[in-house]
């Protein structure tokens, strides 16, 4: 499972992915290419990394030599091609032995650059033999080409050709130049022959380059979102690390909030092994929290900072978002069939002893209220049997389940005066979790639409119903 | 040595052919030849392969250029790897085209080459730029590819050289005139350089611009169409900048306004005025102004007597009249001697 399977599943990582500043698809193609990690030591070494380049990015004074590391990114060519070439002991062309010498001249100032900062256990190695191969003269310039030096035979060659003119005689010039030609390929032959033995350390240091480029967005990006480093939890199998995570941020939303000058509410939550309900009214950010946990999750298993102010992650095989607006016409499936196909999906994963995290947005919400309720209690009773750490938000009240249930505090109407625009309902919401004893769920519905300046008579008959059933809890402002 | 030494008051120079084998090869290979026994060094590229570079039609490439030992030149790899003399690479530009990755070399000996470098007109700028900045070069040469075909513009060079001969026309007075044409729309007055700054980086749509300064966009894409020149002209603006091509009905059209006296088109450079000489004169007789934001100093005009189905003018008679015509130095390359 890689970057770019997880970015179309969970959303914010596409995001996340764009705000990084890299210098190219080289390097984008790496970090859509990066593993999600299932080991907590190879994370923690890779925390240890980011941290590092993250202190050195907040240490004063770095500046000038960041900015000249910064520009040498963009200076770095894709080589893919010249080195699948040398894997496969090709022979190669002029213009790819010039790009592997500047290759390697570029690597020898990345490790000057990282030397200044302190960072040469992620520098690449040096590739000093490389550059003295393709440069038999010392000339210590990146220029190229078939130098007399590497072969007499291609010395006397190219005298003979230089003394030959085309104009006077093109046969003879014609001769002489064919057999420059063949000393040259003879001499491009013997030197990808030894590049291909350095195979190994080119694509190295070439992967290494990138790896490099990506630790320093990554830092640039937790400076950016205020990314905190998580403490990870193996997965021991004994189903007792806790999820916790405080402060939590969605940095998308918090973009477009602040792009309103508004600020997102960090949320924060425990979550132990077994499922947990969330419920809370509509427009309160039921979603958010869900994709949001899905968020952290992810980044943390692909080695990012979490937008939080700290958190406790244990280590997943899996990530599952169930958000039930799959609908895919295409294939003749309504939104309800998808929803319950993927659930299924996700069963059989558990049942095969995969330690995952599932996260479902009011499943079964697009069918009948009976059935629906019904299958939400079946999905947290086989959660519960599988100890599946899960949240799963709801609208179903009465739930014949005994099940941790987290509630959004909710909508503090009793500040809100007249019509209010949908933008500014998050304004009286509340949107922090709270351990939640009663088996109702919050019914605001009619108390937000009603705000939001929906038919007043319309509101009335909905009231009227809603009495003619017993139901004489519903609050609104009316 | 004629001309040569008003080269080295510019950065950069384009040579421009009127046409298809008229003489522009041997004016860029003289300029080489010189700048070489004056011991400069240039770097050398042609407007790209979508310009002249391939023949679509017949596939054969353009002729190759004399390369002197020293400069600098920029082409494409494949052309690059069928040299058959030695030079070094210096640089190689990251995004490959397809004929293989741009590249800048060195030559350590005479040679020839084909040539195929930027083929739009950002492209090529950045290469005037750049190019000095990396290597000790003293001047900028452009292998201007025919002008009229081509995406990128050769006034973006600071100076021009035209070539024009006989394989244009065999017949002097047509000959004269053709080029005396292009030599007037090379010679339109430049933009303001406040209007040029404005105008810069549009390169799609029409626009008016106000007394006060002021650049409004009527949301039209080009002065192509009958309707496009219609919705143009009927506005009644008078001062209108047309960032593509400058057509002869476009033209015809504002010559119909009362008012052509005190229409001022404002245009790229002069490689993009594709209207008839009687049109385009009528204008500018009738009071209508244009304006370049890029113009190119035009050094000289150099002629090929010669044309290749064999005709020949009179190559003293032909210089004479040229200069008569245009009033610049005119040079008949072949007869001062390489």
């Amino acid at each position: 499972m890689t970057f770019s399977r997880f970015a179309d599943k969970i959303d914010g990582l596409h995001y996340l992915a764009e705000k990084m500043e890299l210098s190219g698809s080289r390097v984008r193609r790496y970090l859509m290419k990066t593993p999600f990690c299932t080991k907590a030591e190879v994370l923690e070494s890779h925390f240890d990394i980011l941290q590092k380049a993250f202190d050195i990015l907040e240490t004063p004074g770095t500046g000038p030599v960041v900015m000249q590391l910064k520009h040498l990114f963009t200076t770095v060519h894709d080589i893919s091609g010249t080195l699948e070439d040398l894997k496969q002991h090709r022979v190669l062309d002029e213009i790819a032995l010039f790009e592997i010498k500047y290759f390697a001249s570029l690597c020898r100032d990345f490790r000057l650059l990282c030397e200044k900062l302190d960072f040469t256990s992620q520098a690449p190695d040096c590739l000093q033999p490389v550059f003295d191969l393709l440069d038999p003269d010392s000339t210590g310039t990146a220029g190229f080409y078939i130098y007399d030096s590497y072969s007499k035979s291609l010395a006397y060659a190219r005298k003979k050709a230089a003394a030959t003119d085309p104009d006077k005689d093109l046969a003879l010039w014609g001769r002489a130049t064919d057999r420059v030609l063949q000393e040259e390929l003879l001499v491009r032959k013997e030197l990808s022959a030894k590049l291909s033995r350095m195979y190994d350390v080119l694509q190295s240091n070439f992967d290494r380059l990138a790896y490099l480029e990506l630790w320093f967005a990554k830092a640039e990006l937790a400076g950016k979102y205020g990314m905190v480093r998580p403490v990870i939890v193996p997965a021991t199998g004994t189903g007792t690390e806790v999820f916790s995570v405080d402060g939590m941020v969605n940095p998308v939303i918090a973009d477009i909030l602040a792009a309103d000058g508004m600020t997102f509410q960090p949320v924060s939550l425990m979550l132990q092994q077994g499922p947990c309900l969330l419920t809370g009214a509509n427009m309160s950010g039921k979603t958010v929290v869900l994709k949001t946990l899905a968020l952290v999750q992810a980044l943390t298993q692909f080695s990012f900072f979490i937008p939080a102010r700290k958190a406790v992650i244990p280590l997943v095989k899996d990530v599952f978002l169930v958000i039930g607006d799959k609908q895919d016409h295409y294939r003749g499936l309504s939104s309800y069939a998808a929803e319950m196909l993927e659930l299924d999906k996700i069963m059989g994963i558990v049942k095969e002893g995969a330690d995952v995290l599932v996260l479902a947005d009011e499943p079964a919400r697009t069918t009948n209220p009976a059935e629906g309720a019904a299958i939400l209690c079946a999905l947290i009773a086989f959660l519960q049997q599988y100890n599946v750490r899960s949240l799963v938000s709801t609208h179903y009240g009465e739930l014949d389940v005994s099940v941790r249930k987290l509630r959004v505090a909710g909508f503090e109407g009793g500040k809100a005066t007249g019509r209010l625009d949908p933008a500014s309902v998050s304004k009286y919401m509340n949107y922090s979790l709270i351990e939640d004893k009663d088996d109702a769920v919050p019914k605001e519905a009619l108390l937000i639409a009603q705000l939001l300046g929906v038919d007043a008579s319309f509101i009335q008959m909905a009231q009227n119903f809603l009495k003619k059933n017993g139901n004489e809890r519903i609050q609104t402002g009316a | 040595m004629p001309f040569v030494d008003q080269i080295l008051r510019y950065k950069s120079l384009s040579v421009v052919g009127l046409g298809k084998n008229t003489g522009k090869t041997e004016c860029l290979r003289y300029i080489i030849r010189r700048l070489y026994e004056l011991n400069k060094v240039p770097a050398v590229t042609s407007i790209g392969i979508d310009g002249e570079g391939v023949d679509r039609v017949t596939a054969t490439p353009k002729p190759e250029i004399l390369l002197e030992k020293g400069m600098y030149f920029t082409t494409v790899g494949s052309f690059y790897l069928q040299k058959r003399f030695t030079a070094e690479i210096c640089h190689v530009e990251e995004i490959p085209t397809i004929f293989g990755k741009m590249l800048t070399a060195r030559a350590l000996e005479r040679g020839t080459m084909v040539i195929a470098g930027p083929s739009d007109t950002f492209s090529l700028q950045r290469w005037i730029a750049d190019t000095p900045q990396r290597f000790p070069v003293d001047i900028c040469l452009v292998d201007g590819a025919v002008s009229r075909l081509s995406p990128a513009s050769p006034a973006v060079t600071q100076s021009m050289v035209l070539a024009t001969g006989a394989a244009y026309s065999a017949n002097l007075k047509t000959l004269v005139a053709g080029t005396k044409f292009v030599y007037d729309t090379i010679q339109l007055p430049a933009a303001p350089e406040e209007i040029r700054m404005q105008l810069e980086h549009t390169t799609k749509g029409i626009r008016f611009l106000g007394e006060d300064g002021s650049m409004e966009d009527p949301g039209i894409d080009s002065a192509l169409t009958p309707e496009q020149i219609k919705k143009v002209v009927e506005t009644g603006r008078e001062h209108i900048y047309i960032p593509g091509v400058v057509s002869n009905a476009l033209l015809k059209a504002l010559l119909e306004r009362k008012d052509t006296n005190k229409i001022c088109l404002y245009i790229r450079d002069f490689s993009r005025i594709f209207a008839e000489p009687q049109t385009f004169y009528a204008f500018l007789r009738k009071g209508g102004r244009f304006f370049q934001l890029l113009k190119a100093n035009l050094l000289a005009v150099c002629v090929n007597p010669v044309s290749p189905e064999g005709y020949r003018l009179r190559s003293k008679e032909l210089v004479a009249s040229m200069q008569d015509a245009l009033g610049i130095p005119v040079y008949d390359i072949k007869e001062s001697g390489i």
